[in-house]
């Protein structure tokens, strides 16, 4: 589906473009300049096609040219060798190009960090050094011709037409692109870039997703490439797709805006279709281009997110934000999800059986076991570095446990995915806010809500009804959930603004939203007002006694853990030293010695 | 046995690149992709000082190093040094935008002509086991030994060494301990440049030319070379020239496929893929 204004400002574009062109302004358009106007479109379809990968979901291709340059030569073959239809190629470069990337992809993608960086170097340096030369793919200097066949022995060489079928499938490029963002495939991206954990914990398969955006990406690309030989009508082995045009589509994507589509044409536009009015221009563009890179990411060090808020300085009030007398934690919302509730209450729900987690030589979880039933609140404390939150990392499936296992429901779930886990009901919160901050408090409900959204991410990408249905619904419960928790005034402000205390609410109703089984929170104190502590024990309770749901609580806050904890575990240097209800552990010597220090005789 | 020798000449001056990397990489965790292009574009130094204005090789071979060290500092006082907080990726991605520049400086003032450099050596050849290796092959030999010796003696032997590696380890401990930061980040970057230029000037009798893009096959053999043997291990990125030059010189010698030229370059990618899905963190490295 399209939205409207996009519709209207591409009607304007196909009135006012081909009628500035081949009349008005001869330079835009064969023979003149190198570059033309159908050529800069086909290079801004390629930086979309970079920024979905790296702006959205912060990955980095130094191959693009590579893909490219595959769909120009696919579309080739189909259209000289096979004599297909130009609407042929431009598909089979698009499925080329994509399946390459997934191949391509799928090995560093698995991985955290740079390795789709170091792959694609490799891929695109092979692919102009070695595979392009070959007579078989490219035809070697001879090249391949693209003509531009609409059937048969119809080709059109009308290249005001062809300007219009740019805009056309630039136009089309563009849906996806817009589809894409508000749709979960797009919050997945990223929240992806700016933390893999958080997006684990809200049930989003990473790798997955990211193997998903660069498929696309290179989709795109193909089409690119094909749509730049139509341009010319021939590609050989010294094409144009060399890896200064990967490292040019970077520059273009990261000064452009990364991830701001409009800003991303433009500059694309700008770089590419300017300088052919000028000659000797290009190689001072580019020079330009690597020095803008350098100083726009050495200025805004925070990371490439950073770049995003670039130009959207902080218009908020900031009387409504800094709000330290929070007077209660408000009402968390918990919508109904029928077959949440699986476990009848007082039957273990989760069953740690002598796990153990291990770095390098220091053993930081020795052996440890605890059983958490279902509908009671179980706590677990200690001091500094026992091992609690490695403790939860291990149960939601972020670190590996060297020994051991985790039951869950009764079945084992130590070889599952963080994501997994999160998928069958585990939700849990982190020390330092498990949210996407970059994003608005109104984006993050909707991101919580990823795994209730039952849509495919095709589906999405088309923006079929349904999807449109789907995120209306859910755009509705994040609403109600920002109204519930009086957040309203704030709902459009990246999560990063907020005080410590709100971004802990908005954490512990995003964990909610999803209606989970068993609710892990680790230290939910931390950062918020004391008033606002003060108000927990009763929110727990209601989560227990109203809700049904089951809770394991990380807490420094002693005294609050034994009012409100049905049974508390102790862990010290990574082992239990005690266990039982609160009265036994507010007496046991051995917790007083190692958590509150040895008591002084009376 | 030629294939061997070819590659084991090869894959030290890759490991030369994979060093620089590897050692970047190991002190700020940041992945450093112009390791290879620094040097490059220092090599028109060596031109116009050896081929434009006829002074000995080795006269120009300094000014290359020169010109690469500079341009090492330069990037890390301007651009690393205002990035201390910003996530690594960050920082990489600066990185491409030096590869960028030393690219677009070539292409905008030394395009469209060839440049010759004089060789190192240009007589006395030895042949070994029935391989002739030229004198500026063994040069390469000689230096990158010379060079691996000299950066494992002045690591493991001297303060300021250590404090690199203290600081590879832990930079905040090691700042507390009175490691000085600024100091061992101009080190790393400047060395990587020397690196860069002393890499390019072994690999260039090779190639034979001196253009934009003439080097790229240093790149890819180096960032391979440096994957192989682990992105965080300088052991490791010797060990892994050594694998990758000797890899590329046998499937040249032995695999030929029609429809893939340089089939040698095209078997990197495979390695690479191979990596990743069999041992990420490298032959030595630590971490994935």
């Amino acid at each position: 589906m399209v939205r409207l204004h996009n519709v209207m400002t591409a009607a304007l574009l196909f009135v006012a473009l081909p009628l500035l062109t081949e009349h008005a302004m001869p330079r835009l358009v064969r023979p003149h300049g190198y570059l033309n106007l159908d050529v800069g479109i086909a290079l801004a379809v390629a930086a979309l096609s970079l920024n979905l990968l790296l702006g959205y979901a912060g990955q980095i291709s130094l191959g693009h040219a590579g893909l490219l340059a595959i769909g120009a030569f696919a579309s080739g073959i189909v259209t000289s060798r096979w004599h297909g239809p130009m609407a042929l190629g431009l598909v089979l470069a698009m499925v080329v190009s994509g399946g390459l990337a997934f191949l391509v992809g799928l090995p560093a993608l698995r991985l955290r960090g740079l390795y789709l960086a170091i792959v694609t170097v490799v891929f695109g340096l092979v692919m102009q050094y070695s595979v392009l030369r070959s007579t078989v793919f490219s035809g070697g200097s001879a090249g391949v011709a693209l003509p531009r066949r609409v059937w048969g022995g119809r080709v059109f060489t009308d290249n005001t037409v062809y300007l219009v079928v740019s805009l056309l499938l630039l136009l089309a490029v563009w849906v996806v692109d817009d589809n894409v963002v508000r749709s979960r495939v797009g919050r997945a991206f990223r929240v992806i870039r700016e933390n893999e954990a958080v997006a684990q914990s809200f049930g989003i398969a990473v790798t997955r997703y990211k193997l998903l955006a660069f498929v696309v990406s290179g989709a795109m690309a193909g089409l690119a490439g094909a749509m730049y030989g139509h341009a010319i009508g021939f590609v050989n082995n010294e094409s144009p797709f060399n890896f200064n045009l990967s490292l040019q589509l970077v520059i273009i994507v990261i000064i452009g805006g990364l991830g701001r589509r409009a800003a991303v044409v433009v500059a694309a536009l700008v770089f590419w279709v300017l300088p052919s009015f000028i000659s000797g221009l290009h190689a001072w563009a580019y020079i330009a281009g690597a020095l803008g890179l350098m100083v726009t990411v050495s200025r805004h060090p925070d990371g490439i997110a950073d770049l995003l808020r670039r130009e959207r300085p902080p218009s908020f009030d900031d009387d409504a934000v800094e709000d330290d007398s929070l007077p209660a934690l408000p009402d968390l919302p918990v919508p109904d999800r029928p077959g949440a509730l699986t476990t009848p209450a007082g039957q273990p729900l989760l069953e740690v059986h002598e796990v153990s987690v291990s770095f390098g030589g220091l053993r930081a979880v020795d052996a440890v076991s605890l059983t958490v039933p279902a509908g009671r609140i179980t706590g677990l404390i200690g001091p500094n570095g026992a091992g609690k939150s490695t403790l939860f990392n291990a149960i939601s499936g972020l670190v590996t446990t060297t020994r051991g296992h985790v039951r869950y429901r009764g079945e084992q779930i130590q070889d599952l995915r963080a994501d997994q886990r999160a998928r069958l009901g585990i939700a849990r919160s982190f020390q330092q806010v498990g949210l996407a901050k970059d994003l608005s408090v109104r984006e993050n409900f909707l991101l919580a809500q990823h795994q209730v959204a039952g849509y495919g991410d095709l589906a999405a990408i088309a923006m079929t009804p349904t999807v449109a249905r789907v995120e209306r619904e859910l755009a509705e419960r994040a609403d109600q959930a920002i109204e519930s928790l009086g957040l309203v005034h704030l709902s459009g402000l990246p999560v990063r603004n907020l005080s410590g205390g709100q971004q802990r609410i908005v954490e512990i109703a995003c964990l909610l939203v999803t209606a989970p089984e068993l609710v892990m929170l680790d230290e939910p104190s931390a950062g918020m007002a004391p008033a606002a502590a003060e108000s927990l024990a009763g929110r727990l309770r209601e989560l227990r006694d109203t809700l049904g749901r089951t809770v394991l609580i990380i807490e420094h806050n002693v005294p609050l853990m034994l009012d409100v904890c049905d049974y508390l575990y102790v862990l010290d240097a990574g082992q239990l030293i005690a266990e039982g209800p609160p009265e036994a552990i507010a007496a046991n010597e051995r917790v007083i010695d190692a958590y509150f220090g040895t008591a002084l005789p009376a | 046995m030629q294939p061997i020798v070819l590659g084991v000449i090869a894959g030290s001056i890759y490991a030369l690149v994979a060093a620089g990397v590897a050692l970047v990489y190991k002190a700020t965790r940041v992945l450093n992709f112009a390791q290879a292009e620094v040097g490059t574009l220092s090599l028109y130094a060596t031109w116009w000082i050896s081929t434009r204005h006829h002074q000995p090789w080795v006269v120009g071979a300094a000014a290359s190093i020169v010109v690469a060290t500079l341009i090492g500092l330069l990037f890390e006082r301007f651009i690393i040094r205002s990035m201390l907080t910003a996530s690594r990726v960050t920082v990489s991605v600066a990185t491409i935008g030096l590869f960028s520049l030393m690219v677009a400086v070539e292409l905008a003032l030394f395009a469209g002509t060839v440049y010759l450099v004089p060789p190192p050596l240009a007589r006395g050849g030895v042949t070994i086991a029935g391989v002739y290796v030229n004198a500026s092959q063994w040069l390469a030999l000689g230096v990158v030994l010379a060079v691996a010796a000299a950066l494992a003696a002045f690591l493991r032997f001297t303060d300021f060494g250590l404090a690199v590696q203290a600081s590879a380890d832990d930079p905040v401990a090691a700042q507390l301990m009175g490691a000085p930061r600024a100091r061992i980040s101009a080190f790393t970057w400047g060395m990587a440049g020397a690196l860069s230029a002393v890499a390019v000037l072994l690999i260039e009798p090779t190639v034979g030319v001196l253009a934009p893009g003439a080097f790229a096959g240093l790149f890819i053999g180096g960032l391979t070379a440096a994957l192989v043997g682990g992105l965080d291990s300088l052991p490791g990125a010797f060990v892994g020239g050594l694998v990758v030059g000797v890899a590329e010189a046998e499937v040249k010698a032995h695999v030929t496929i029609h429809a893939i030229p340089s089939f040698q370059t095209a078997a990197m990618l495979i390695i690479v893929l191979a990596v990743l899905l069999l041992r990420p963190r490298g032959i030595l490295g630590q971490h994935a």
